[in-house]
């Protein structure tokens, strides 16, 4: 509460005293701190935030986020839409026209071919484009004429807006890397790690994990901006040294990821240099239940597929009486601060999208004790739950972090406390996200009867994310344990909601169906348990001003508006 | 003693290409994969395309034997070209990293000068500590002067520097206001101002560091110092009559420093490889930050190559503290 | 050979050193190693006189105490007139030509990364105004004195066998013209074959420089060879101190007595006498008993003995014995002798 009353008053001051806006380069320099340092200026290549987020100061897209999530023009006249006529009536093309007399830093004018090689670019097999899932459906791309950029679906898309859109999929400048096209893209050093973009800054230097230096486009399109003539973006060590480094030493202007300790919060908060802002994406930290059967019995092959529905979760009043158990509150507080709040929705935000589901917040033992009597479970001489001489036994796996740990030991209290036998995991995080086919202890072969991690939706529109938990990507031998499902929940009503999603034009009606989708597998199947809705703290200076935090593109979307407060 | 370090040079060539093996299999054996890295939204087969990109996902022994090559003759070749404007290389692909796509030993050129600076400044005071300290308190060993000596080695050998640096922070940082956190690698000294800013910001890290170094070597200086302070040659030079400083500074010290130099010797390895808390902690971002941060994003180029450099400055720096034990000590002749 | 006109070189009076013992956790003194324990002797000038005894007896301590390589606990060491215990450490400094030292170890008394020259010529930079010429031709002269080849002046003394090493040893003290040398165990450390050869080459020097020794050893049949007088210890106090030839023929102290018994006798014609085996084990010099020190083992131990200590008296003209069984009478010999006989009796 405390924090939007501040983002508020920011916001505020904001429009209130446009005479704090500066003329071009008259502020300074201002200083950003990353915990991870910058490997790569180019997002192409890199889907590490770190790197997005410094390349969104050079490079951008034709169109990004605001901070509610609402699509602005950045490169382009305005947002095409059915009614501009910018988006084709079948849906299966959009049509972006460019700002007149746009340049980029080096000088030289901005066109239509850029954004077309740009698309070649990531779209090429060779290049290992990270970012290929936003050119998803994309028939072709053309210049239309030197200002006007068209893309092309294969088929109707009812979402348009991922291509050129936001800081993950920004426009290239031909000219800087047309030798650097499929195999050649990781070769390029020079160009992927001095871009040059459209951006209020330009790079300067860059050192590889450590430094980049930036200086003030002065190519920039709005003359009057930004107001600092140079930036610098200092990465490594960890969060607590970023937050210190701007809350208590008052080094650095602005800290992205500044995830620590709630009582450290408190404490550095008090020092008064500075403050934390949260940018709630859709980050959720959820337990996965497993509806097929991990037992180390049945052979390799079969474990943990399909083929052997779960012996004890299968039953939904067992899986009812877990989430019930768990009081989301306390999660929350001892491991984020304000930079968590509990959620039953695995697409908490944007609000628009978030269903209305908050029946699980409140901790309700005695609910689910009777849940698993009803269920047959009954309280065995130990205390342990047993039905048919079967104990209640939970593998219940993790990563290994800190504040994982804690919520395991605290969810494993009240398991206990409900008469659940449980047994705790902790993997390697690289293990676990690994992917390796040959591991066992990945999250997709899910070897275990629960798993707690983090995922989210890329952007705010919920379909792609939505769409993971259909029947078809489940995880199994035959797709070399890939997929994104990993609960192997499988439902047909679900996969045809989805499929009516996909081809849904009207933004309200998508929303309804997102939140019926996003029930189906929390609260009507408890197959997810969400736990915490857990956003970006970072920390900036109080004596900067114009920061909006912003969840659903680049936190540093609107550098060009900040400014030194005086 | 010529022939006795061509003979280990030698020697070294077999035993490092073994090691390289090694460590490319632990390497590419320890668990973990440049996946782990991609943020979940990132759909399958964009991470696979994106793992064929990078040669992950080619077998080990090809990808050794490539490792090889370019270590052994691109990167010397490129290295060749750059200074005579050769065309050697011939434009081979160098070791790229896989977590930024910049050739390995770019990015090592780079951390190498803020590495010597902090760290080797950090060994120099150390050790520039330690010798005095180990020498006076062996020489009134059971002091009160050896007891906060051994007080002082039992604090840098025990607190680990995670801990002795946030204090440090917390105290010159945080609360004086003398020192940045942040170490600026962008910095160049061109005048006084610009040397003062440079003093400042290695001084924590500097502390920190040589808070534990000094705590070894005067250690090792003070048993050293004791093994020969009751040697008989001592008592000789006392019976002949030479002042308490020349026993001590002359007699006792010249024949242990023997075993320390050996030491700081092979300490120096240690200075290339960095401190990865300490880098990390004050963002010096060295050597050592480099490799923990290649260890962190399974980047086997990056983690491979700093692993063998490692090898071979420590394989080299033995040799060295061997040779000098010859010429220091004229009991021992390698022949 | 004992002109008592003149005074002695060296004048030993009540010297003691005690090496504090500190234990527990906060370090307390707790207690002492007596090594030395109230000893007292005279060297004249010329003379040599010999230290015997076990490993352990002090007898070291007493050659270090005596130059001041230990601080003493107490007594008087008086050599030419000047007491060596109280001098300050610059005038210690200045006395230390008077009096050198020969060590045990040649090997570790040598600084391993100095040269011979740089040892030998080491106390003449210290001590005189020399130049370097100066110095090696004195290097030179005193190498030839102790049998040396001049060319090995620039070598390392781990480049020596023992015995050259040993008389590099005796070449450093020489250097400056000492008027006293302890040889402590020189000869311990070395070669039957070669142990000769130095105590000769010792005895030749004494000859022609007029050297004082105090002989440490204990190799009892060299000590006859060398020494005009014997002092025998025994856990840091003197038991005996007689002339060599009364001493061998015949000790007084009991414990001298069961030492000597040891000795293997070079003369056939005279009978050997029976050895004595001590039974038990030295005490502790940090707990010594509370009577004679000797007194544990002492196969004539008497309740006398238990209690007090003997001090060192003369009780043959030139003997001096710390024992109770001489306290009340000068030498009787016919009440020794028989003492002697039931002694042995009870012995065999």
């Amino acid at each position: 509460m405390k924090l939007k009353t501040a983002l508020l008053g920011a916001a505020c001051a904001l429009s209130f005293a446009p005479a704090a806006f500066a003329d071009r380069g008259t502020d300074g320099e201002v200083k950003f701190t990353f915990p991870q340092a910058v490997s790569i200026m180019n997002p192409f290549l890199s889907s590490g935030t770190k790197d997005v987020y410094a390349a969104s100061l050079v490079l951008e897209p034709l169109a990004g986020f605001d901070a509610d999530g609402v699509i602005i023009p950045k490169l382009v006249t305005e947002i095409p839409t059915l009614e501009n006529g910018g988006i084709s009536a079948d849906l299966t093309s959009i049509t972006w026209k460019l700002l007149p007399d746009l340049k980029w830093s080096d000088g030289s004018p901005v066109t239509a071919d850029d954004a077309v090689f740009t698309a070649a670019y990531c779209m090429d097999p060779a290049g290992g484009c990270a970012q290929l899932s936003k050119f998803d459906g994309v028939a072709k791309v053309e210049a239309v004429d030197a200002s006007t950029v068209k893309v092309t679906f294969t088929g109707p898309k009812p979402n348009p807006y991922t291509a050129f859109v936001g800081a993950l999929s920004p426009i290239l400048q031909k000219a800087q890397f047309a030798a650097c096209q499929g195999a050649a893209a990781p070769t390029c050093t020079d160009p992927n790690n001095m871009p040059i973009g459209t951006g209020p800054f330009k790079v300067t230097g860059f050192t590889v994990n450590d430094t980049v230096t930036l200086a003030m486009n002065e190519n920039y399109r709005d003359p009057a901006k930004p107001a600092f003539a140079s930036a610098v973006i200092k990465g490594g060590g960890d969060a607590e040294g970023s937050a210190r480094a701007v809350m208590e030493t008052g080094e650095f202007d602005y800290a992205w990821n500044t995830q620590i300790p709630p009582d450290s919060q408190a404490s550095m908060t008090a020092a008064g240099k500075g403050e934390f802002v949260v940018a709630f994406g859709t980050l959720v930290e959820r337990i996965e239940m497993n509806m097929t059967d991990p037992d180390p019995a049945l052979p390799e092959g079969e474990r943990a597929t399909a083929k052997h529905p779960h012996p004890i979760l299968s039953d939904i009043k067992v899986r009812t009486a877990l989430s019930k158990a768990i009081d989301r509150q306390i999660l929350s507080d001892v491991g984020y601060g304000a930079g968590g709040k509990p959620t039953c929705n695995v697409v908490p935000a944007p609000d628009a999208w978030a269903s209305d589901n908050t029946g699980c917040i409140a901790q309700d033992m005695e609910g689910a004790k009777k849940l698993l009597d009803e269920a047959g479970w009954v309280p065995g001489a130990d205390g342990i739950r047993e039905k048919d001489g079967k104990k209640l036994h939970i593998l219940y796996q993790s990563t290994v972090n800190p504040i994982r740990q804690d919520f395991q030991a605290l969810v494993k209290d009240w398991w206990t406390e409900l008469g659940v036998d449980v047994e705790l995991k902790a993997i390697d995080p690289s293990v676990f996200f690994g992917g390796d086919a040959g591991s066992p202890d990945t999250f997709q072969k899910f070897y275990a009867d629960v798993e707690m991690y983090a995922n989210n939706s890329d952007g705010t529109d919920p379909e792609t994310y939505l769409s993971q938990y259909q029947c078809v990507n489940a995880p199994s031998p035959e797709n070399q344990w890939q997929g994104e499902n990993m609960n192997r929940y499988c439902d047909p009503a679900y996969d045809a909601k989805v499929k009516v999603l996909t081809t849904t034009v009207d933004v309200a009606e998508r929303q309804k169906i997102a939140k019926e989708l996003n029930d189906m597998v929390t609260k009507d199947s408890m197959t997810v348990i969400p736990l915490v809705h857990r956003g970006t703290l970072s920390a900036h200076s109080n004596t900067l001003g114009g920061v909006k935090i912003n969840a659903w593109d680049s936190e540093m979307w609107n550098v060009a508006d900040w400014f030194r407060v005086k | 003693m010529l022939t006795f370090t061509l003979r280990r040079l030698l020697l070294a060539i077999p035993t490092l290409f073994v090691i390289s093996l090694v460590i490319f299999l632990l390497v590419d054996l320890a668990p973990g994969s440049p996946m782990s890295e991609i943020p979940l939204t990132v759909p399958p087969d964009v991470r696979r395309k994106m793992i064929e990109a990078l040669g992950a996902d080619q077998p080990v022994f090809v990808r050794y034997v490539l490792w090889l090559r370019q270590f052994f003759w691109v990167e010397p070749a490129t290295l060749f070209d750059g200074w005579f404007g050769t065309n050697w290389a011939g434009g081979e692909q160098r070791i790229l990293s896989w977590q930024s796509r910049a050739p390995v030993f770019t990015i090592i050129g780079q951390r190498i000068p803020q590495t010597l600076t902090v760290i080797g400044t950090a060994y120099l005071v150390g050790i520039l500590i330690a010798l005095p300290i180990g020498i006076y308190s062996a020489y009134r060993q059971y002091s009160l002067f050896d007891q906060l000596g051994t007080l002082f080695a039992m604090i840098g050998f025990s607190v680990p520097t995670f801990f002795s640096g946030t204090l440090i922070i917390i105290i010159f940082a945080v609360t004086l206001g003398w020192f940045p956190t942040k170490y600026d690698t962008n910095l160049h000294v061109t005048d006084w101002a610009s040397f003062v800013k440079q003093l400042q910001q290695m001084a924590m890290p500097v502390m920190t560091l040589g808070l534990a170094n000094a705590a070894v070597i005067s250690r090792y200086m003070r048993s050293s110092m004791l093994d020969n302070m009751g040697m008989d040659y001592v008592r000789t030079a006392r019976a002949k009559g030479m002042s308490e400083r020349v026993v001590v500074l002359k007699h006792v010290l010249r024949n242990s420093m023997i075993p320390v130099v050996t030491v700081i010797a092979l300490g120096i390895p240690s200075i290339f490889g960095g401190a990865i808390i300490t880098e990390n902690l004050f963002g010096v971002n060295g050597i050592g930050a480099a490799l923990i941060g290649a260890i962190h994003a399974s980047d086997l180029p990056m983690v491979q190559t700093l692993a063998f450099i490692f090898a071979v400055l420590i394989v080299s720096f033995n040799l060295i503290a061997d040779v000098l034990y010859g010429l220091l000590d004229p009991r021992i002749r390698y022949d | 050979m004992f002109d008592a006109a003149t005074a002695p070189l060296v004048q030993v009076d009540g010297l003691k050193m005690y090496f504090p013992i500190y234990s527990g956790i906060l370090r307390r003194h707790t207690g002492n190693v007596k090594a030395v324990d109230g000893v007292s002797f005279d060297i004249q000038a010329g003379e040599t006189l010999g230290l015997v005894g076990e490993s352990g007896c002090g007898k070291s301590t007493v050659g270090r105490a005596l130059l001041r390589l230990y601080e003493p606990t107490a007594g008087a060491v008086v050599i030419e007139g000047e007491d060596i215990a109280k001098l300050t450490p610059e005038a210690l400094r200045r006395k230390r030509p008077t009096m050198q030292m020969v060590f045990q170890d040649p090997q570790a008394s040598l600084n391993p990364r100095m040269t011979l020259a740089d040892i030998i010529s080491e106390p003449l930079i210290e001590h005189t105004n020399w130049n370097a010429d100066r110095r090696l031709e004195r290097v030179y002269e005193l190498m030839d004195a102790v049998g040396l080849n001049r060319r090995f002046a620039n070598r390392f003394p781990h480049e020596f066998s023992g015995g050259q090493r040993q008389r590099i040893g005796i070449a450093r003290a020489l250097a400056l013209n000492p008027k006293f040398i302890v040889c402590d165990e020189p000869i311990a450390a070395l070669d039957v074959s070669i142990q000769a050869q130095v105590v000769n080459l010792l005895e030749d020097l004494q000859e022609k420089l007029g050297l004082t020794y105090l002989f440490i050893s204990h190799d009892l049949s060299m000590v006859r060879h060398i020494a005009d007088r014997v002092a025998v210890m025994y856990l840091g106090r003197i038991a005996e101190l007689s002339p060599r030839d009364a001493l061998f023929a015949k000790p007084l102290h009991p414990y001298a007595e069961a030492l000597l018994s040891a000795v293997n006798e070079p003369d056939p014609s005279l009978a050997r006498r029976p050895r004595i085996i001590l039974k038990g084990d030295v005490p502790s010099p940090a707990r010594p008993p509370k009577g004679c020190n000797f007194s544990t083992r002492c196969p004539k131990a008497f309740a006398r003995c238990h209690e007090e200590k003997p001090e060192l008296q003369e009780v043959e003209p030139g003997r001096h014995v710390a024992c109770f069984l001489y306290a009340s009478q000068t030498g009787s010999t016919g009440t020794l002798e028989a003492k002697e006989h039931i002694q042995q009796g009870e012995y065999k």
